[in-house]
């Protein structure tokens, strides 16, 4: 028997889960995902057991007491703390972080602006997102770190280390900020602009009153992104001779031929990383209810 | 002192090779109204935003109170200040309240006071039967509620004119109705306006005086009664007549 | 054939781990190299060869011109000595460069040795095997000519000043471990970023061996017209400290190695290579930490 082929089916259609999948939904689903993540960190643990090197590599970077020596460290044998030099790190992303956000909006702004008497400014500032974000940022830390110094401009040359890295970052990371800055303000609909003007706003009030305030939003994710990256990158200024984080370990990894202050710096790091990444989503999955909740 | 508000003498606007608008004259006196009428893309929006100086012109003189905009003395922003404009997609700031979307221009732009202005703007609120809805976000609101706030934000600058940039094409049909009332209020309370629309009734209605454009050229101008009634040009009349 | 070659060699070299030990390397015996030798030409280099790992940049004097593979200075002659009395001809010594931070991770080593001033401790010696000692090190300061530490180097102002060292040097342990300054020490990926500071003003002195120093002073940090313009500040007297080769872990050729270093110091080969490459150096006034 043949049926029309727009006419509607007879048989009742079934709305179940087919049985094989049945794993994956209700109260089975929970056991599933518990049963697997034990699984997949089973497995990644036993490679540590079976490889047939894997007891070296567990010395060599997981033994407790490296681990822990490394994070006090050891004057009497001459190695330095690796849970002090995150201190280093902490305070320079501090610092650099202000930095970045009021140099990056400087040069984004007058990347934007129209004005006839700014034109060399927005050449310059094309010129220094153009060459910064294309240089790598270890030359940038060499350049400056080792550069400066050697001018012999009294004050400017006789900074430390930690110094020279903060501008460095500031320097490198200023180029992506202003790009993100300037991709954000390019997110406010045009309108937002003729309505401000129109009122007679001055073009620096508009971008104060209407057009920053409205692009922050759009800019968080992204900026966030950038200072974490910008966060790990502190370890950098290690090649200044400052002793951070990752310097320390190193030392330790060097003296005592043991990598497990890498791994107690690399767990530092995620703790201060960790609760930026997780504050970013919470921001972005906000964001979104709130834009959804706008286009009912 | 002669009450002509704004004065435009042949002005042209090219977009590339596009005239948009070829040497339209056009005055507006204090307490009148004149609403232009024509077929999308005739050029009804730039004319608006030429006389506020968001564009600038390429041929012809616009001034403004018998001050010619092309002088290099004019400060774009004085002129803004004194001239209202409200667009077809209202552009209400989001990210302010809506007693915060009236008073931003009063107190950055023209340095009044917060305090001073509070009041006034809860008063132009009342008008629309909106003051409860003051500490409210613009997306709480319906489009003719957010059309109504934006037209009074503009009047919250005293505007010498005010431009009205087909303020109700996107609005739901039923909610034109509110928006043209408010209009009409004004228009009784002797606001000066110039108002591109396509609502007929609301021109026949509102203004002394109706303006036909068709493609960049001003072809007739007159009363609502002969422009409505009796045109005189061929293409205002079939324009009318598909209206 | 690595495989093959650590097999074949582990058979017999587990007699001679028995036999030469670091602490009897001194008396090698012709017959101990002779086993070594017929190991290493009969069953080991005859197809292979001999592969040493040094850091780069190297330094004079250990290296000249940066260019291991020349036989001259200190470190690189020893290698072509140690080849020659295990019978490995030139063309059979292979380098290959190595970062010092690679040389002692885990696993499989793609060299025989590491030759890179590495000095050779206890707690170093859990995870790699080092040779005896090919030379005995005391550490010196380094500073330029107009510093305050030139002349006040009493053990007190010593603490006082800026120091600056390599990463993984036992100049940086021992300023770390003796002097014990009261601003830490800065700590740079290379020697040359170390003396780049140096020269620069950011740093007061750097502690390296007494030999890398005297180089450091005399030929390294000059002005164009070849003036030094730096000097070495004094020495510290010894800590036992000593370099060594550096192999993987129980590496069987160790053994074989050692006997070729006891034989090169019994038949006054090193110390005709001290005088040769680091003999030029006067005596450095002492210091004390
Ligand atoms: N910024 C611009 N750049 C280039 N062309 C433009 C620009 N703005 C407007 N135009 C062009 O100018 C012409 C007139 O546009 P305008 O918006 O003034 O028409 P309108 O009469 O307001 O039409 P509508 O009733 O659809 O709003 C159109 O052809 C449009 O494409
Ligand atoms: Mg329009």
């Amino acid at each position: 028997m043949s049926h029309d082929a727009s006419a509607n089916a007879l048989e009742t259609p079934t709305l179940f889960v087919p049985r094989r999948k049945q794993l994956f939904t209700g109260r089975r689903a929970i056991v599933a995902s518990v049963f697997s993540s034990l699984l997949i960190l089973g497995a990644i643990v036993a490679i540590f057991y079976v490889a047939p090197g894997g007891a070296s590599v567990r010395y060599f970077f997981f033994n407790p007491q490296q681990m822990w020596e490394s994070f006090t460290g050891n004057p009497a044998k001459g190695l330095s703390s690796v849970g002090a030099g995150i201190f280093t790190n902490i305070w320079m992303f501090c610092v650099c972080e202000v930095m970045v956000l009021l140099f990056g909006l400087l040069i984004a702004w007058v990347r934007m602006t129209t004005s006839a008497v700014l034109f060399p400014f927005r050449v310059l500032s094309t010129m220094y997102t153009d060459l910064f974000r294309g240089i790598p940022i270890l030359l940038v830390i060499f350049m400056v770190g080792f550069g400066l110094p050697a001018l012999g401009l009294g004050f400017i040359s006789s900074q430390s280390p930690a110094v020279y890295g903060c501008i460095s970052l500031t320097i490198t990371y200023s180029a992506y900020v202003a790009e993100v800055f300037r991709a954000g303000i390019n997110s406010v609909p045009n309108g937002q602009l003729l309505a401000a003007r129109s009122l007679g706003l001055s073009s620096s009030a508009t971008m104060k009153r209407v057009i920053l305030p409205q692009a922050v939003r759009t800019v968080i994710p992204p900026l966030l992104n950038d200072f974490i990256s910008m966060q790990k990158d502190t370890a950098l200024v290690s090649t200044l001779g400052a002793i951070e984080a990752t310097r320390a370990a190193q030392i330790y990894a060097s003296t005592e031929f043991n990598f497990s202050g890498y791994v107690v710096a690399s767990i530092l790091f995620l703790l201060l990383t960790i609760p930026m990444t997780r504050f970013t989503d919470r921001l972005i999955a906000k964001d979104r209810v709130k834009r959804l909740a706008a286009t009912r | 002192m002669s009450d002509v508000v704004l004065d435009l003498k042949s002005v042209t606007k090219r977009f590339d090779d596009n005239e948009v608008l070829r040497g339209v004259s056009l005055q507006l006196h204090r307490h009148e109204v004149v609403c232009l009428i024509g077929a999308s893309g005739s050029g009804k929006s730039t004319l608006l935003r030429c006389a506020n100086m968001l564009e600038t012109i390429d041929g012809g003189d616009i001034s403004l109170f018998g001050q010619s905009l092309s002088d290099p003395r004019i400060d774009p922003d004085l002129v803004r200040r004194n001239i209202g404009m409200v667009f077809q997609s209202y552009n209400l700031f989001p990210h302010l309240s809506v007693l915060e979307n009236i008073l931003l221009g009063p107190v950055f732009a023209l340095k009044r006071k917060r305090s001073d202005v509070v009041d006034e703007a809860m008063t132009l609120l009342a008008r629309i039967g909106l003051s409860e809805r003051a500490n409210e976000f613009p997306d709480r609101l319906s489009g003719g509620q957010q059309q109504r706030v934006a037209i009074v934000r503009s009047l919250a600058m005293q505007p010498a004119l005010l431009l009205l940039d087909e303020v109700t094409s996107a609005l739901d049909p039923t909610l034109i109705g509110e928006v043209l009332d408010l209009l009409r209020d004004l228009a009784h309370s002797g606001t000066t306006m110039l108002i591109a629309t396509h609502e007929m009734g609301f021109a026949k209605d509102v203004a002394n005086q109706v303006v036909y454009l068709d493609k960049g050229v001003l072809v007739e101008q007159g009363t609502p009664e002969q422009i409505f009634s009796n045109p005189q040009h061929e293409a205002t009349r079939k324009f009318l007549e598909r209206a | 054939m690595r495989s093959v070659r650590i097999a074949l060699a582990a058979v017999l070299g587990a007699s001679l781990l028995s036999a030469v030990s670091l602490s009897t390397a001194g008396a090698a015996s012709s017959t101990q190299l002779a086993t070594c030798k017929s190991t290493i030409t009969s069953q080991e280099f005859k197809k292979g060869t001999l592969t040493v790992a040094t850091d780069n940049p190297v330094y004079t004097p250990w290296f000249v011109d940066n260019k291991p593979s020349n036989g001259k200075g200190y470190e690189s002659a020893l290698v072509y000595e140690i080849a020659k009395v295990l019978g490995v001809s030139k063309s059979n010594v292979k380098w290959v460069s190595v970062p010092f931070d690679s040389s002692y991770t885990p696993g499989k080593k793609s060299f025989d040795f590491d030759i890179n001033e590495i000095s050779s401790t206890a707690e170093r010696a859990k995870v790699v095997t080092f040779s005896q000692s090919y030379y005995d090190v005391d550490q010196s300061l380094v500073a330029l000519k107009t510093n305050k530490i030139v002349t006040n180097h009493s053990p007190a102002e010593l603490k006082t000043y800026q120091y600056g060292d390599q990463i993984g040097t036992t100049g940086l342990a021992y300023i770390n471990k003796y002097i014990k300054p009261t601003k830490a020490a800065r700590v740079y990926s290379t020697l040359d970023q170390a003396v780049a500071a140096l020269q620069s003003g950011q740093i007061d002195a750097i502690a390296v061996d007494t030999p890398t120093g005297e180089y450091m002073a005399m030929a390294q940090i000059v002005d164009k017209n070849n003036k030094m313009l730096a000097t070495q500040v004094g020495q510290f007297p010894s800590v036992g400290e000593h370099y060594g080769l550096l192999f993987e872990k129980n590496n069987p050729l160790a053994a074989c190695i050692n006997v070729a270093i006891s034989t090169l110091r019994t038949n006054g080969t090193l110390s005709a290579l001290t005088k040769k490459w680091l003999g030029i150096y006067t005596s450095v006034p002492a210091l004390k930490p």
